[in-house]
């Protein structure tokens, strides 16, 4: 079981007049993971929907002049370990997920690395797990060496990023060769790497036997008991965790601070 | 090319057809040095009005007027009947084909139409997938292209985004009964006035359920854009708030106005802003056109967006072919009016054979329009035809190619007087609680000698479009 504590604080240098959010910051309804407790905190307007992923999204307006915007979200998750295997297939067809988008887009040396790592046509799980370790390989995890606008090609040139850079590299490879794949959005118990419990990896389709399997990019591994699923989409800009926009403010800073700890399930 | 068109005003032999007898003979009537008195007064009129068109490719801001021709075209009842019947056939299914894309996809399942081309597709937006709109009515206004090649009618191109061009069809008919009043008390022509009536009808018809006295607002993205005469125009008309994105803004899962007597709800958004632009929350996250937090106020059911975001999969030029496939599979029903043969270049066939023949096709860019990106083959040189089959080679997908088609041809005001030049038509059918098309549309012409490009960006111009009561 996670217990998850995510507080986000933007901090504007001037009065900004009017900010809109999205948020997903609300685990899935999925079979492999049950929301035991969960509580949002943040100012001004709020609704609440499933977005075309299937994500829980919220809508956050705020009208009066403000300098802050603090959003608080905790609870307790179930993650039984049985296995990366997502069973929903989701309300999109998986084939739309072979949609490159802005941030994903293929060249030459996305799809030359992916095509090392196929043999046949639909990709296996020892195929993705090569892909994944493949990537991790060519784009080193190193963090604070991205921007969000930052693109598959040119994290793959520049040979390091964040774990959402590995995630889009992968997006990127996997679809040019024809396999659907989705960026996840999600908390990691990660033990003592603290800086990385605000997590990304993937989802790629296995048309045999037809159903997602989690991978987790940066980790080389498939993704499992750890891993509590915020969201899904095509990229990064469908699944953040925020995505606002403001009138005024000037300069913003942003604060965040993740913690994911093990609680026992026995009591 | 030109003489081997079918006119629509005149026969092989040079005379009127029965349809145009008595507006042939008038013509002929009139003094020379009176008509061109009379195309200059349009001329005048129309830059008075601010009748402009920015043409993009020119220099940065560059705004002409589209040239009008006071030569109408001219189409017999009859002939209207069918062509209204066609169009109103094909914008059911259109209708029908989208609710399905973004609910169960049947058609996909069925294997009508391949998956991969819709869902791998640019235009396909997962944002739309399961929402309700009211009516199940997505493409509130369609612009429905129509030429007449070899004596039959043929759908060119279906508009279903946000088409433009119907504020032509209305001042091109004001201009005609105010330069020749005495034509329209020789015979009946159908009027098309009421267009702005029958559009704002047709918007609060499709007003979210349980919204009695719906208002409907126009959202423009400015002054900038090619068509903001049209957008102020219509709104003018219809009596309606034309606004900008930062005139709008998002509460509690409603669209409010801001106004001088404070926020009003707006229930029906009749956009003229492309889709990437509507909602920065989740479109183009740069866009400072739109509403940030629309799509989950439509997602709701608490505005209608018209049209509705996506429609752009059911006019895209790689799934027009199947268009004849759809109203198939969901009416039950043969086209009334046929496609234009098509060659879809990512099939493999179909691209051997298109290469083969580039000097004799037309080839078109899937995500074009406006009449930009497209290879007339008998027209191109030599360069251009090796140039579109390097770019087709490399990116197939992106292309489809038709034949060359001889389009009919209107006798029109050229500098060495009357002369034929080839003509579409785009009729505006609307869609609501039922299908309303007003008789007639916009004529473009192609001004330049045997020149097929009717598009008023590439310099076509445009005609009144006559329908005959009988």
């Amino acid at each position: 079981m996670l217990r998850i504590r995510h507080e986000t604080v933007y901090r504007y240098d001037e009065p900004v007049l009017q900010s809109v959010q999205s948020l997903r910051v609300t685990p899935r309804r999925e079979h492999r993971q049950r929301t035991l407790s969960w509580q949002l905190a943040a100012p001004g307007r709020r609704s609440e929907q499933l977005d075309a992923h299937g994500n829980i999204a919220q809508l956050l307006t705020i009208d009066e002049p403000h300098q802050e915007i603090r959003i608080v979200v905790s609870g307790l998750v179930d993650v039984p370990d049985d296995g990366p295997l997502i069973v929903e297939r989701g309300p999109i067809a998986p084939l739309a997920y072979l949609m490159a988008t802005p941030l994903t887009g293929a060249n030459a040396e996305l799809t030359a690395l992916a095509a090392r790592c196929w043999s046949g046509s639909a990709a296996t799980r020892t195929e993705l797990e090569a892909l994944a370790a493949a990537v991790c390989n060519a784009v080193k995890y190193r963090p604070g060496t991205t921007t969000v606008t930052d693109t598959a090609a040119s994290a793959l040139q520049r040979g390091e990023g964040v774990c959402q850079d590995q995630a889009h590299v992968f997006l990127a490879a996997c679809r040019s060769s024809g396999v659907p794949a989705r960026y996840v959005s999600g908390y990691l118990l990660s033990g003592d790497d603290g800086d990385i419990a605000s997590h990304a990896w993937v989802d790629a389709w296995l048309e045999r036997p037809g159903v997602w399997l989690g991978i987790d990019v940066t980790h080389q591994s498939t993704a499992g008991a750890r891993h509590c699923r915020l969201a899904v989409g095509r990229d990064y800009l469908d699944a953040a965790p925020v995505r606002g926009v403001r009138r005024g403010g000037g300069r913003e800073t942003l604060e965040v601070r993740v913690l994911v700890a093990a609680e026992n399930s026995q009591q | 090319m030109c003489a081997a068109a079918y006119d629509e005003m005149l026969d092989t032999t040079g005379g009127a057809r029965a349809h145009c007898v008595r507006y042939f003979s008038w013509l002929r009537a009139q003094p020379a040095e009176l008509l061109a008195r009379k195309r200059a007064e349009a001329d005048a009129l129309f830059h008075r009005v601010g009748v402009t068109f920015a043409v993009y490719g020119e220099e940065a801001g560059t705004e002409r007027l589209i040239p009008f021709d006071i030569v109408p075209r001219v189409i017999p009842t009859e002939e209207w009947q069918l062509l209204a019947a066609g169009l109103q056939q094909r914008v059911r299914a259109l209708n029908a084909f989208l609710g399905d894309m973004y609910h169960d996809q049947d058609i996909l399942r069925a294997g009508r139409i391949p998956s991969e081309l819709l869902l791998c597709n640019a235009q396909y937006r997962p944002e739309m997938q399961g929402i309700d709109v009211p009516g199940g009515i997505y493409a509130h206004i369609a612009g429905i292209d129509v030429v007449r090649a070899d004596g039959a009618f043929y759908v060119l191109e279906d508009n279903l985004r946000v088409p433009s061009g119907v504020s032509y069809m209305l001042e091109n008919r004001k201009m005609m009964m105010r330069l020749f009043p005495e034509l329209f008390r020789h015979q009946a022509i159908a009027s098309v006035e009421h267009y702005p009536d029958g559009l704002l009808e047709n918007l609060k018809s499709v007003a979210p359920q349980g919204v009695v006295d719906p208002v409907v607002m126009l959202l423009t993205p400015g002054a900038h854009n090619s068509a903001y005469f049209e957008h102020a125009f219509l709104a003018q008309q219809m009596g309606i708030e034309l606004v900008e994105g930062q005139d709008l803004f998002v509460r509690d899962d409603f669209l409010f106005a801001r106004t001088t007597r404070g926020p009003q709800r707006v229930d029906v958004l009749y956009r003229r802003i492309d889709d990437d632009f509507l909602d920065p929350l989740a479109f183009r996250s740069d866009s400072m056109l739109g509403v940030p937090g629309l799509l989950t106020v439509y997602r709701s059911g608490h505005v209608t967006v018209a049209n509705a975001i996506g429609t752009g999969i059911a006019d895209d030029k790689s799934v027009y072919p199947y268009v004849p496939e759809m109203i198939r599979f969901y009416l039950g029903e043969e086209p009334l009016i046929a496609n234009v043969p098509t060659w879809v270049l990512r099939n493999a066939a179909d691209r051997e054979h298109v290469l083969a023949h580039l000097a004799e096709l037309v080839v078109k860019e899937v995500h074009g329009a406006g009449g930009y990106g497209m290879l007339i083959g008998p027209a191109a040189s030599a360069a251009q035809i090796e140039d579109f089959r390097r770019r087709i080679i490399a990116n197939p997908e992106r292309y489809i190619a038709q034949p060359t088609l001889a389009l009919s041809t209107s006798p029109t005001f050229c500098s060495q007087g009357l002369a034929p030049r080839h003509i579409d038509l785009r009729p505006f059918v609307l869609s609501g609680r039922e299908i309303t098309i007003v008789p007639g549309g916009l004529t473009r012409v192609a001004l330049r000698e045997g020149s097929l490009v009717v598009n008023s960006s590439q310099g076509g111009g445009t005609k009144d479009t006559w329908v005959l009561e009988s």
